[in-house]
């Protein structure tokens, strides 16, 4: 017991001493882009975000939710010329 | 990469319904002037009322109310505690905002013969001016920024304000998508950054479910603290009564005139006014905890033609996700009773009374600082108030502004403009820090645990020691990009004002606005000790000062009686009730 004591006291000092280890996550997101209808090169969506949340997919040149940010406020949804946007109520309040 | 360096008269940090008249106005009255509007959004859809609102909830319009009356009624929704003569010059000044807003092209409810049609919502008086096409009046904003000439600047965040000796000499800060370091040299600063909506933590855990729009983190809170200025009547929280689950209101000023109203599990009202007040918001609280609880909104009482009405102004204006939110839940107000709750806790003027401190001119205590909409301290002035207040801080800091030119930047200045370029962008120099969303739920899980009323010095303790703790925590967290840095930026926001919030409530030794400051180790409210505003400030050393502050001689006498006129909320027969 007094070697696991040890290994203890040393562990708990290295826990305040190592570095950071992280790990991915993927998260559903409230706003759904439809590819089809989305005008690439159009930003009208992403200035209208107040919380800056979407962004051009580098993959697509659409645009999407980037952060998981949404405030839900349909900004981008009510300013999108081409009704290209859904804003689903984010599932933890759904 | 350079800084972007710019020379501003003025300079107006938030571009929501405050910010856009304060630049209108000052580049109105200052045709050659530079006027520069910084938001860290983009001006068409920022600030609290991002969709548009559905009212004035404050309108003190001839023939319906008068400016006494109005300052009475606040004064008594605020237990006293009101510098009268700052709630005075708004109500004064407000109805030719309005008359203005209508020459913009703003849409109020009038009546056939039409007059304004006000509707009444508060305990006392008429101030509900409806704005069924709300959802329109940013775009109206910004279509007259435009015109006026104003510079916009979108995307850039302000960070700290820049002093020369005890005044304000300009703005720092960085743009939120290229990182660009950006310094502003101004004559004088208007602050109208809203709320410090993102303090509490939502009962869901989702961070940006906030009540207010989660980009007003307390931005211009933590930047006038640290500026030098004074805070006031931080212990006085905001605390609204929502849809459960959902952060829109129920909403007692659309659905109220209309016949909406509070009920219990057992059907039955226990509130005679919806209107928001701690004394309101107290009785909700306790029905809410009592077995009558949970408490709802209800509609399903009224005509059809009634429902539609209110789904046409609730849907499309102010929150306008709500539609989808009952639909996916199977709810329908016709068929339903809406379930209510309580929001998180948030520091905010425009709803209940914290704020940075200001006079009747928008002066804050740093001289060439303004302030405010929901940062100011002027007690439940709302959007009406905070369009009628950016343009009062205009008007007053253009004659501030007269007397002198811009200054050279001098040593002292470049100092603070270097040590702030290297405290903005640490953050950059360790990508695989502390994520700044896992810094942000803690901070604003420990403010519910600790600062979340019924509150006790205790709990406070307990709260401020993890708050100095988090300073050093901040250390820790990282960013990969300009984005993730404005979010770290606002978490040091939070905290600035998590701490503010625990002190002032730990000072205020007694129980004050209902809910809002109700400590259970001084339950009751104390008029002889504590009739007082309590404000804070930092001090030469950096800490964190709190002190009283006398309440000067009201413009609007109350009698005792009158005082006091929000504290029987509680329906007679509900009292009974709550008795058993």
């Amino acid at each position: 017991m007094s070697e696991l004591k040890d290994r203890e006291s040393i562990k708990t000092l290295q826990a305040r001493q190592v570095g950071n280890a992280h790990t991915e996550r993927r998260f559903d997101v409230p706003v759904v882009v439809d590819l089809e209808k989305c005008i690439t090169k159009c930003r009208i969506c992403i200035d209208s975000c107040p919380v800056d949340c979407l962004a051009v997919n580098p993959e697509t040149g659409k645009a999407h939710m980037k952060f998981d940010e949404c405030w839900y406020c349909l900004a981008c949804e009510i300013d999108c010329p081409k009704d290209a946007i859904t804003v689903k109520i984010p599932f933890l309040l759904r | 990469m350079d800084d972007t360096t710019l020379e501003a008269d003025i300079v107006v940090v938030g571009g929501g319904s405050a910010g856009s008249t304060a630049a209108i106005r000052a580049q109105q009255s200052l045709p050659r002037g530079r006027v520069i509007l910084l938001e860290k959004a983009h001006i068409k859809r920022s600030g609290a009322i991002a969709i548009g609102m559905d009212g004035l909830n404050n309108a003190i319009i001839p023939g319906h109310a008068t400016a006494e009356q109005y300052v009475k009624e606040i004064t008594m929704a605020n237990d006293g505690i009101v510098n009268q003569r700052a709630v005075w010059e708004y109500a004064i000044n407000s109805y030719s905002m309005i008359e203005e807003l209508d020459r913009w092209g703003v849409k109020f409810q009038k009546t056939a013969a039409g007059d304004f049609d006000v509707k009444k919502v508060h305990h006392k008086g008429s101030y509900v001016l409806p704005m069924p096409e709300g959802y329109d009046l940013k775009k109206i904003l910004m279509r007259v920024l435009k015109r006026a000439g104003v510079q916009i600047i979108n995307r850039v965040m302000a960070t700290r304000l820049l002093k020369d000796g005890d005044r304000i000499a300009g703005v720092l800060g960085f743009d939120t998508r290229t990182g660009q370091y950006t310094v502003i040299k101004a004559k004088a600063v208007i602050l109208c950054c809203g709320a410090s909506g993102r303090l509490g933590l939502p009962a869901s855990g989702y961070l940006y479910g906030t009540y207010e729009n989660p980009a007003n983190a307390g931005d211009g809170y933590s930047l006038a603290y640290q500026a030098g200025a004074e805070l006031t009547g931080i212990e006085c929280f905001q605390i609204n009564p929502l849809i459960k689950d959902y952060n829109g209101p129920a909403c007692a000023y659309v659905t109220g005139p209309l016949g909406g109203h509070t009920v219990n599990a057992r059907g039955n009202r226990f509130i005679e006014s919806d209107y928001w007040s701690g004394h309101m918001m107290m009785e909700f609280y306790r029905e809410l905890h009592s077995e009558n609880g949970p408490v709802y909104l209800k509609l399903d009482h009224l005509a059809p033609e009634t429902l539609t009405e209110i789904e046409r102004v609730l849907h499309k204006t102010e929150r306008p996700s709500r539609g989808r939110f009952h639909q996916g839940r199977g709810k329908g107000y016709a068929s339903d009773l809406v379930e209510m709750h309580i929001s998180e806790i948030g520091l905010c003027s425009g709803h209940s009374g914290s704020g940075v401190w200001v006079n009747e001119r928008g002066e804050t205590t740093v001289p060439g600082l303004y302030a405010a909409g929901d940062m100011a301290c002027v007690p439940h002035n709302y959007l009406l108030g905070a369009l009628t207040y950016g343009k009062l801080c205009a008007q007053h800091a253009l004659d501030y502004i007269g007397g002198f030119d811009t200054q050279e930047l001098h040593s002292e200045q470049q100092d603070q403009i270097a040590k702030e370029r290297e405290r903005v962008f640490a953050p950059l120099s360790r990508p695989d820090g502390i994520p700044h969303h896992q810094f942000e739920y803690k901070v604003r899980r420990l403010v519910n645990d600790y600062l979340q009323p019924p509150k006790s010095a205790n709990r406070l303790r307990a709260g401020l020691e993890y708050f100095d703790r988090a300073t050093h925590e901040l250390e820790e967290v990282g960013a990969s990009g300009p984005h993730d840095l404005m979010r770290v930026m606002e978490s040091h926001f939070i905290r600035d004002c998590a701490e503010m919030a625990a002190r002032a409530s730990l000072y205020r030794t007694e129980s004050r606005w209902g809910l809002y400051h109700y400590r259970q180790d001084f339950p009751k409210m104390d008029d002889e000790n504590w009739f007082v505003h309590v404000n804070l400030k930092r001090d030469e050393h950096g800490q964190m000062q709190l002190f009283k502050r006398e309440i000067d001689p009201y413009v609007v006498p109350l009698d005792e009686s009158e005082l006091r006129g929000y504290h029987h909320l509680r329906i007679p027969a509900a009292e009974a009730d709550a008795a058993q």
